[in-house]
């Protein structure tokens, strides 16, 4: 009866983490990733429950409400794989995974947001338009290698992580730092921004505007611009309000004769 | 007006579907960054031999939306829509090679599309969570293959909702190219200053998304070394880019070790 639920193996956990890539295929705003996650742990579950009634059980409690970072989802799958095989081989019978879940998906949701959308994927974005401005043809290679290096990586590892720890976020945390790292590739971004700017005269003919013929008076008035739009943008507005204003700016300034 | 022959007609299903199918990077499939414009862009253009256009739209649109993120329930405007679609339609509406203005005024025509996209997307979302419930109420020994069946149908409804986009904004883009052709002189070099303007607006919008100060150290200190090694020493842009990173770098271990 219970005969393969010592042998998670690691083809078990890869073949979750293959499943795992479809977690939003899904996506609703009512369940979110509800579906995606049940998806991902099914076969898991069908592994550890041989009896149908209690693999019946299992689903639906992994039929609950969730929705996190659909990176740092791994993490807390793979924990919940752990909790399940400690559960269903009696080690720990206890095992709350429902209550794991609930627990890890609200902070581990909003650190995932802060470091991967809003530090590695900026980094990545901005490295790889300073390159394009420049007029390399590499730069989506460089945006998908410099983005995805990370993002497998520790999607992978943080699978393998959640494990073999059985879902210690604290051991996580102190493992990968992602608060410190977070903020170093915001500060890279940053720099490599001013990079962009301080390179003006160096950009596709296409993109240099027409401000000065003087290298480092272009990008001095660049610098500047950017400064202003930086501090008129602190207003408030969406990216769609300053494109349509830009466009009006440049046809105001057509018409007037100033170009 | 350019003529819709059997020739165009082709190229715009085989953008549809191409996009479609990268788009479902997005969200459904996992999110590996092919969907981004700095990407999509030069791919697009590299499909329908433009390759410098799509370089220019995925560059311009990439620092422009990469901070509009995916957290909560929160529908994110469609870059990758609004990006393929500006490639095809200057590479499709331009009979002799897309020019600058025609660039920006394709721009201008996908930044009109994105509410009509973020309104799609939320439908589709909307519309998935009749399969996810419908997987998720099933029990018993077909649990399995309902949820195989719910993550297909959000893929397939992911898929869709893009491609009828193309199919619906391409033609149109293509066919307002003719009216782009009879505005008068000022439009044209309005245009232009509009290309060339909008990297500005998308370095400012990073920063203001990254820093909370207007006048910020990091970016100061990046656009000095850039300065001092791109326009004075004449050293390559590449090695520019990653002296930059590592004026950002030790900057913030700097400041790391005073804190």
């Amino acid at each position: 009866m219970n005969g393969d639920r010592d042998t998670i193996g690691i083809t078990d956990l890869l073949a979750a983490f293959g499943r795992a890539l479809f977690l939003q295929a899904s996506w609703s705003f009512e369940q979110m990733q509800t579906a995606g996650f049940a998806y991902a742990i099914e076969p898991v579950l069908k592994k550890l429950y041989p009896d149908p009634a209690e693999y019946e059980n299992r689903v639906k409690l992994h039929s609950e409400y969730f929705n996190t970072q659909p990176y740092f989802a791994s993490f807390i799958l793979g924990a919940a794989i752990r909790l399940e095989q400690d559960r269903a081989t009696g080690r720990n019978a206890a095992a709350d995974v429902s209550g794991f879940k609930a627990a890890m998906m609200a902070p581990l949701g909003a650190l995932g947001d802060s470091f991967f959308w809003g530090a590695l994927k900026p980094m990545a974005a901005v490295a790889a338009v300073a390159v394009a401005m420049d007029g390399s043809w590499w730069a989506p290679v460089l945006f998908l290698v410099l983005f995805n290096i990370w993002h497998l990586g520790l999607r992978l590892g943080m699978l393998f992580w959640g494990y073999t720890s059985g879902g210690d976020a604290v051991a996580l945390m102190a493992r990968y730092r992602f608060t410190k790292m977070a903020r170093r590739f915001k500060v890279i971004s940053l720099a490599m921004l001013g990079g962009i700017l301080g390179m003006m005269q160096l950009w596709r003919v296409e993109f240099r505007p027409p401000l000065s013929s003087q290298p480092v008076a272009l990008s001095l008035s660049g610098f500047f611009i950017t400064l202003v739009l930086v501090a008129i943008m602190r207003r408030g507005g969406s990216p769609v309000k300053f494109m349509l204003g830009l466009a009006v700016f440049c046809l105001a300034l057509a018409y007037a004769g100033v170009i | 007006m350019p003529a819709f022959d059997m020739h165009i007609i082709l190229k715009i299903l085989g953008i549809a579907f191409a996009g479609g199918v990268i788009g479902l990077d997005r969200t459904a499939v996992g999110q590996f960054m092919i969907s981004q414009p700095i990407v999509v862009g030069p791919l697009t253009g590299w499909m329908l031999g433009e390759p410098a256009a799509g370089i220019i739209v995925g560059a311009a649109l990439e620092l422009i939306w990469v901070l509009d993120m995916p957290v909560g329930t929160f529908v994110p405007a469609d870059a990758t829509i609004g990006t393929v679609s500006a490639t095809a339609i200057a590479a499709l509406g331009a009979p002799y090679g897309a020019t600058l203005p025609l660039i920006g005024f394709s721009i201008l025509l996908s930044t009109a599309m994105v509410t009509m996209t973020m309104k799609a997307e939320g439908a589709v979302r909307t519309w998935n969570s009749r399969f996810s419930e419908k997987a998720l109420s099933i029990s018993g020994p077909h649990t399995g293959s309902a949820l195989f069946r719910a993550q297909c149908a959000g893929i397939a409804l992911f898929f869709l909702k893009s491609f009828v986009l193309y199919c619906i904004f391409i033609p149109l883009g293509i066919a307002a190219t003719g009216l782009y052709r009879h505005l008068p002189s000022a439009f044209p070099r309005a245009l232009s200053l509009f290309v060339k303007l909008l990297p500005l607006v998308g370095v400012a919008l990073v920063v203001r998304k990254l820093t909370v100060k207007s006048f910020d150290q990091y970016v100061l200190a990046g656009f000095a070394t850039a300065v001092l090694f791109g326009q004075l020493m004449h050293v390559p842009g590449v090695v520019v880019l990653l002296l930059t990173a590592a004026v950002g770098l030790i900057g913030v271990r700097y400041s790391e070790r005073r804190s």
